[in-house]
Formats: C-alpha cells, sequence, structure tokens
C-alpha cells in the first residue's frame, strides 16, 4: 500500500486535508498546539513507575520535537503528527490532557480501534522508543537510562554529533 | 580542445568499482572514480542507530532520487515510487557504496553455478543461460579477493564447497559465541554438517587495518577498525595511495556520451554539492553503479547512434535482473530453558555464529527430486536495540503499553536471544524481473528514474520452502521456542545482479566475457550486472572477484594502446 494512502486510510474526518508545514518555524507554532497533547500520550504510553524510564523523565517530547522538526524528516510524517493529535484533541473535546489514567486508556485504545488513531499512535509510540533507545547524544537516553533499563547497550564508538550534523 | 585525463574513469566506488581502481592504479595508470555520494572516513563511523539504520545518512532522500516499483496485484502490474512506499533501493551511496555496510558473509560460487543449464537443465519460465566462463577461470580472482579484501575463515571438504588453489584462508576465522557449541551438536544430531562462514572481516590486523572489535554492531553499519573489507578500507585507500587515482565523491553521472558508435567520449556529471555540470574524458569507462543503476544509466545514455540504450544492440539491457534471496526464519533460546551453554555465554555480545549449511546445495533425494538448493547461514537476530523494542510492541493485535511493555521489553531482552537463518538460492531470471526507464518520474538531477518490475519465479518459493522446513528443525533442535520461516517472492535489494549478462553472443547478452560492450569498444560494466544466474550465496564474493578478472583484461587492453 502507498505510504501517503497507508496514513490517511480511516481518517475520523474522513477527506482531512494535510496540514502544510512548509517551514520550521510554522511547524514550531503548530506544534505548540498540541505539544502537551503528544507528550500527555507519550507519558500514557511510558509511565512513571515502569521498568524501563519514562517519557516525562527523559524528556522524549523535545526528542519528537527536535527530530520532527527537521527538514530532514519526512515532510508528510511531520504533518501527521501533527495531524493526528489535532485529531485526539478533536475526538475527545479538547479535555484528553485532564483525563484520569483510566480515562485516557479507554480514550486511546478507542483511537486505536480506527485505523488512522492506531498508525498515529503507533508513530508516537516509535519516535518515544527512539528517544528512549538511541544515543545518548540524542538527549532522551540519560546517562543511557534507556539502555541499562534493557542490559542492551549501543556499539562503540558512540555518536558524538547528532545526524543532522553529519 | 578536450584533454583526455584518465585513462580510466569508473562509475561507482563500490566493491566492483574498487577492485578495478586498486587494479589499474597499481598498475601505474591513471584512473578516476567518480562517486554520487560523499566520503565518510573511517573515524567519521559510528554505531549510530538512528543516523545509519532509521534515517538516509548514506542513501538518498527517496523524494529527491528514487526508483519506481512494478508490482503484480491481483494478476495486474501496478507501478508504486519509492517515495511513496519507503521500500528503498539504495544501498549506501558513499564512498565504497554497500560493502562498507556488508554483513560480509561471503561464499564462492560452486563450479556447476557457472553451467546450471547444462548441469540441471532449462527450467519453464525461466531464462537460464550457463555462464560463458569457468569456475576454474575465476578461481585465480576469487583467491586474489580473499587475500586483498580480507576474507577469513577455516576451509572445510564439503562436496558443495568449491576447490581451492590454497590450502587454506590466511585469516582464521572470526571469534565466535558458544552458542556454535549448540548449533553444531544439533547439526550433528540431524546428520547435518555445519561449516564455518567465510567472512570479509578480518580476524588479524592486515597493513593499515586493524583485526576486529566485536562492537556487536557489524551489518548496516561503517566499520571502525577498517576490519570489514569494504572497496574503501580494502581497495580504494591503498588505490590512493599509488597517486595515479582521482577520488571524485559527490559527482552524480548523468550519462555516457558517444559521438561515433563504438566508443564513449566523456561523461556527463554533475557536481551534487554545487550544481555544475561538467565533461569526463578517458580513454576507457568501466561502469559500476550496482546492477539496476548500471543499466539506467547506459539506458540514460541512448542517442541517435545508440537508440535504445548504450550498448544494447542485443535488447537485453536491464533485462534478467537477479537478487540474492531465498527466504529467513528465526527461533527464540531462553534462559530457563537452553541446553549445552551457560546463558551468560549466550548473551555475550559482539561474537559471530559464523556458521553455513551447504548440505542442500544440490538436492537429489529418491522421495524429493532432483533439483538446485541453496545455502544457509545463521545468525543471530540484529542486535539494534530501537528495531528490536519496536518488534514487541504488539500482543494479540493491539499496543502494548504502560508498565505491560517495561515487562515485555526487559523480559524479552534480558531472558532471550533469537537466532536466525537466512537462505540463498537461486534468483530464477525471468521475464517480468528487469529495469527499464520510467517515463513520467524524474529524479533531482532531471533523469529518468529507473522502473523495476519484480517477479520471482514459483522455483524460488519452492526452494525456499523446502530448506527453511529443514532448518526450522536445526532450531528446534537447539530447543529454540516459537520457530517460524518467512519465504516471499519479494526481493531483498541490497544485492542486485542482472541486466547486462555477459555471453559470446552479442545477440543474446550486452557484454563479452571479458564483461566489454559488445558494440562499444572502450566501454565495461563491471559491477554484478554481468550475471546471468546469482547461484546460491550471498554473491559479493563473485563481484569482487569477476572485478579482479575483468581489470586484469583492461590492463592488457590499456598496455596495447
Amino acid at each position: 500500500m502507498q505510504r501517503r494512502h497507508f496514513l490517511i486510510l480511516g481518517s475520523l474526518l474522513g477527506a482531512s486535508p494535510y496540514i502544510e508545514a512548509k517551514a520550521q518555524s510554522a511547524f514550531s507554532k503548530k506544534f505548540e498546539n498540541v505539544k502537551s497533547t503528544i507528550a500527555a500520550v507519550q507519558e500514557h504510553m511510558f509511565p512513571q513507575g515502569s521498568k524501563i524510564p519514562s517519557a516525562r523523565e527523559m524528556n522524549t517530547i523535545r526528542f519528537l520535537f527536535e527530530t520532527v522538526e527537521h527538514k530532514s524528516y519526512d515532510k508528510d510524517i511531520r504533518a501527521f503528527v501533527l495531524e493526528g493529535a489535532q485529531e485526539l484533541i478533536d475526538r475527545e473535546k479538547g479535555k484528553f490532557n485532564t483525563m484520569t489514567a483510566a480515562e485516557k486508556e479507554k480514550a486511546l485504545r478507542g483511537f486505536e480501534e480506527t485505523n488512522y488513531g492506531r498508525n498515529w499512535l503507533s508513530r508516537i509510540m516509535t519516535l518515544t522508543m527512539e528517544g528512549l533507545f538511541s544515543a545518548p547524544v540524542y538527549g532522551s537516553n540519560q546517562k543511557e537510562a534507556g539502555w541499562k533499563a534493557l542490559s542492551a547497550y549501543g556499539g562503540e564508538p558512540k555518536p558524538t554529533v547528532r545526524y543532522v550534523a553529519l | 580542445m578536450t584533454t583526455v585525463k584518465y585513462d580510466v574513469v569508473i562509475v561507482g566506488s563500490g566493491a566492483s568499482g574498487g577492485a578495478v581502481a586498486y587494479t589499474l592504479a597499481k598498475a601505474g595508470y591513471k584512473v578516476a572514480v567518480l562517486e554520487k555520494g560523499r566520503l565518510l572516513k573511517r573515524e567519521e563511523f559510528s554505531k549510530d542507530e538512528l543516523a545509519y539504520c532509521r534515517r538516509d545518512i548514506v542513501t538518498p532522500s527517496l523524494f529527491d532520487e528514487y526508483h519506481v516499483i512494478e508490482e503484480r496485484v491481483d494478476g495486474k502490474w501496478e507501478s508504486t515510487p519509492t517515495y511513496d512506499s519507503g521500500w528503498s533501493f539504495w544501498n549506501g551511496n558513499v564512498v565504497g557504496g554497500s560493502s562498507n555496510f556488508m554483513s560480509g558473509m561471503l561464499h564462492r560460487m560452486h563450479p556447476d553455478d557457472f553451467r546450471l543449464k547444462s548441469k540441471y537443465g532449462a527450467i519453464e519460465g525461466a531464462n537460464v543461460v550457463d555462464w560463458p566462463i569457468s569456475y576454474e577461470e575465476m578461481e585465480p580472482y576469487y583467491l586474489q579477493a580473499e587475500e586483498l579484501v580480507g576474507i577469513s575463515g577455516k576451509y572445510q571438504k564439503h562436496p558443495a564447497e568449491p576447490p581451492r588453489s590454497t590450502a587454506d584462508f590466511t585469516q582464521p576465522p572470526t571469534n565466535e559465541n558458544a552458542v556454535v557449541k549448540l548449533l553444531d551438536k544439533s547439526c550433528r544430531e540431524l546428520d547435518i554438517t555445519p561449516l564455518v562462514t567465510p567472512r570479509a572481516v578480518l580476524s588479524r590486523d592486515k597493513g593499515h587495518r586493524n583485526a576486529c572489535y566485536y562492537s556487536n554492531f557489524c551489518g548496516s553499519y561503517g566499520c571502525s577498525s577498517g576490519a570489514k573489507g569494504s572497496s574503501r578500507e580494502a581497495l580504494l585507500m591503498p588505490a590512493l595511495a599509488t597517486g595515479n587515482l582521482t577520488l571524485k565523491s559527490n559527482t552524480y553521472v548523468k550519462s555516457l556520451h558517444t559521438s561515433r558508435k563504438d566508443a564513449v567520449d566523456y561523461a556527463v556529471v554533475v557536481d551534487t554539492i554545487s550544481g555544475k555540470e561538467e565533461k569526463i574524458y578517458a580513454k576507457m569507462f568501466v561502469v559500476a553503479a550496482q546492477a539496476h543503476e548500471s543499466a539506467r544509466l547506459l539506458l540514460n545514455s541512448a542517442n541517435a547512434l545508440h537508440p535504445n540504450g548504450l550498448g544494447n544492440s542485443s535488447g537485453e539491457l536491464g533485462k534478467n535482473l537477479v537478487f540474492s534471496a531465498g527466504g529467513s526464519g528465526e527461533g527464540e533460546l531462553h534462559e530457563d530453558s537452553l541446553k549445552e551453554i551457560k546463558f551468560e555465554e549466550l548473551m555475550q555480545t559482539g561474537l559471530f555464529v559464523n556458521r553455513s549449511i551447504l548440505d542442500w546445495y544440490f538436492i537429489d533425494h529418491w522421495w524429493d527430486g532432483k533439483f538446485k538448493g541453496g545455502s544457509v547461514e545463521f545468525m543471530f537476530e540484529h542486535q539494534n536495540i530501537i528495531s528490536r523494542a519496536r518488534k514487541n510492541n504488539e500482543e494479540n493485535g493491539k499496543m502494548v503499553w504502560g508498565t505491560v511493555l517495561g515487562e515485555k521489553l526487559t523480559e524479552r531482552f534480558t531472558k532471550s536471544k533469537k537466532i536466525r537463518f537466512e537462505i540463498f538460492n537461486d534468483w530464477l531470471p525471468n521475464d517480468n524481473c528487469f529495469v527499464s526507464l520510467d517515463k513520467n518520474h524524474k529524479d533531482k538531477y532531471g533523469m529518468p528514474v529507473g522502473k523495476l518490475r519484480l517477479e520471482g519465479h514459483p522455483q524460488d518459493l519452492k526452494v525456499g520452502k523446502y530448506i527453511a522446513k529443514k532448518c526450522e528443525k536445526v532450531l528446534e533442535e537447539m530447543g529454540a521456542q516459537n520457530v517460524y520461516s518467512s519465504v516471499s517472492s519479494a526481493p531483498p535489494q541490497n544485492l542486485v545482479a542482472g541486466g547486462c549478462r555477459f555471453g559470446n553472443d552479442p545477440k543474446t547478452s550486452v557484454l563479452n566475457k571479458y564483461c566489454q560492450s559488445h558494440d562499444v569498444a572502450n566501454l565495461f560494466v563491471a559491477d554484478a550486472s554481468f550475471m546471468p544466474t546469482g547461484g546460491s550465496v550471498p554473491y559479493t564474493w563473485t563481484i569482487y572477484a569477476n572485478a579482479f578478472r575483468v581489470a586484469d583484461h583492461i590492463k592488457k587492453k590499456l598496455k596495447a594502446l
């Protein structure tokens, strides 16, 4: 299946248009509107008290923003990250962030029932795991906490600069 | 007035381009290697999973450069640009090409692989032909590659193991994980002979290259000790040291220009940084851009003298692509049920599995019948952390998250280890596996992109499934759990061959036995394009060996000029 079709298939809004993120600054502004919701989803997926480091503790929202915002990142997925978050906000009538854990679980499982929601949640999980388990230079595997939790360590030499600087 | 600065221009710096450059530069000829990608030096490589395995750092962005893939869906051919599917057919576009990132499991092809049709007969729907050369002609070059590239291993006599002109490898095998004790014992229980895998990784220091330091992240990554036998480390660096090689990285070749029918005058190139276009003249031109891209370049070089593409009087250019494929499978070795070895030994990182099975290379069985089979490599699951974690976040069709995910991941990473097998059998050349030019799509340099029609032959699947069942039994004998295999007709894109098959008849082949164009005397194609069939092994060793053979011939031609 073609990637763009895959991304939008089952959208709750049907033919909802892509959000055009033509410039990084434009993306930054739009991201601010959905940042807390994406962070709340990450924290629900990777909560405190788990055997792996929490999203909040590792500041994975920052990793997600820096990754998706960069010009080298796929522009369609960049738009999809924003659009999916907005759909979750709309679907839950703006209340997702203030829900209890049980309510968030119900809301996200409901979102997961749709192809669109599942794809978006999967993308958020991938971006969060990339932060938690990538080299510490990327900022969200602080003091190798993600690697220590799994007893699996990246090889030597570790990167000293992020790939965007290569 | 134009100046011919170079004796030879080589398009591409991977395994074959490196071998030709090495040979000719060492012989004193002025050589230019044109490489689209940049130069990444040994000290610039790191084990950065994000960079090398999850982003386009060493391959072009698919929005800039891509292919169109044509597959049969519900009986109809459907085309999808790879920027839509994400199915990239780039394999390491930096100096040294994909050889920088190989796992290095190499085998020589068997003598019968050179005469597949004579030995096994024609197969309906498959365009199998014998090679115009024999294993004996290739053997000295297999040896040359073994020594120069630095292939480590241990020769063991076996009916499917090709003969050698030396007793054994000069580099002993790389260090092995204790799991080989369990694997060897399990194979013997099943009356199977496990063999040590030859590997293009140094176990001992060699010149400017240091021995393997067992980083645990070999395949898909550049090597930080120089142990891996990449074209860059093993061939281009020594070639540069001669002073005869000019390495032009960030140089994209748009076409080869001919002003008369039998000779290329110059390459039309673009500096990928500045966008400046120039012409590079030489006495001889060697195309080594990886099979599907080499055919594309020759097709894009069509002009009034060569209306169907350069060197395509046969009409065979781009036809009969083949891949190094077969299938794969895996199983889990768990701490609580592990036999023969300690769990701590199994979990030791960095050491190789280094085991192959060639017992099913040729099948001649009273019940199963007589047919060409394939080879098998064993290895651990790739140790990438993000991708392993990512594969374990689903259960019963639902995503797993929260504390349950934490439990699942720590259990998965600390209580078990996956062992895999990969099968390699002939990808039979057929009429529905070829590259042509797409009429609608162009890359960012304005050149038509390659359109790859891909379809395997039913026999490929039959052989793959036959061997996979046997490999599953090996894993079960080892005590592995959740054993399964997958055999599919979708080709792996990392080893592409064919498209410019060689042969003695100019009417049915693009190249002669020396990989020289039948039509254009100063044009050679040195990469895997020449292969009419790919054998039942990963064929990188053959690519290296054949390029040394071709280079020897070019050297003689240059001397005669």
